[in-house]
């Protein structure tokens, strides 16, 4: 009987944790602009772009407009 | 030459520099948004990293290009559109895609009912699913309208057509993402 009413308070509590995470995780967006919103929010960008722009600028400095060039 | 503006301010055009504060406020405010397009839009994390990246450079390259009639927003989105459509042309022209079923979310009607999740972790990726049987025209349209700082007559000037254009194309576009929604589940 000890043993019953353990297993099922192991039971209740996976129960209790199954729902404690379909709460956290169910959701429902209006629309497709808000869905995509949510998951922009989400988004990171990798920091990868950063360091690899300041690399690429580096190597090869844009080029000053033939007007500034002109007038030194 | 007028300055570009980002935001509320104007940038000085003279010997722009990845490193200089102007062009790193301009990448902190907008990177996000252009990587989400080129993520969603091209459908691989990799292919967007890159191309974010060439879209920042090139804009780098061409601010002195800016003249600050067009926000630096839609600016950025319109080198990365014209950059995307390119990579997505040359990848058409070597490979043989297969159509999407149009006939799916063309007589679906589904598009009222709102869209449910029960996973987040598995949102991005359903998300990708969903927009990848769309045709690439919506799936930008939706991608563009979705960003709150961009208006109809913006959308239509960056994917050349009028409001009323993109509005009839949105509709449908909707339809067809809530219709491959529902069936991706």
């Amino acid at each position: 009987m000890k043993q019953q009413h353990k297993l099922s308070s192991g039971e209740q509590q996976e129960q209790t944790v199954q729902a404690r995470t379909a709460k956290t995780t169910a959701k429902e967006f209006g629309s497709v602009e808000e869905l995509l919103r949510h998951d922009a929010a989400q988004t990171v960008v990798p920091p990868e772009i950063a360091r690899r722009l300041e690399e690429s600028a580096r190597q090869a400095p844009p080029k000053r407009p033939w007007w500034r060039r002109l007038l030194g | 030459m007028k300055a570009p503006c980002v935001g509320t301010r104007c940038v000085e055009a003279a010997e722009p520099r990845i490193l200089s504060p102007d062009f790193s406020e301009l990448y902190d405010q907008h990177s996000r948004a252009i990587f989400y397009l080129a993520l969603r839009f091209l459908g691989d994390p990799q292919k967007a990293e890159d191309a974010t990246h060439d879209v920042f450079l090139k804009a780098l390259r061409k601010l002195d290009q800016f003249r600050g009639e067009a926000s630096a927003r839609t600016w950025l989105y319109r080198i990365a559109i014209n950059h995307c459509r390119n990579l997505l042309k040359t990848w058409h022209d070597r490979h043989v895609f297969p159509e999407s079923d149009s006939a799916v979310w063309e007589t679906a009607a589904a598009g009222e009912s709102p869209l449910r999740i029960l996973e987040t972790k598995e949102l991005g990726d359903r998300i990708q699913r969903t927009l990848d049987g769309l045709p690439a025209e919506y799936r930008l349209l939706l991608l563009l309208i979705s960003d709150e700082e961009l208006s109809y007559e913006q959308v239509g000037a960056l994917t050349e057509q009028t409001p009323d254009a993109v509005r009839g194309k949105l509709h449908r576009a909707r339809k067809a993402f809530a219709a491959l929604w529902a069936k991706s589940e």
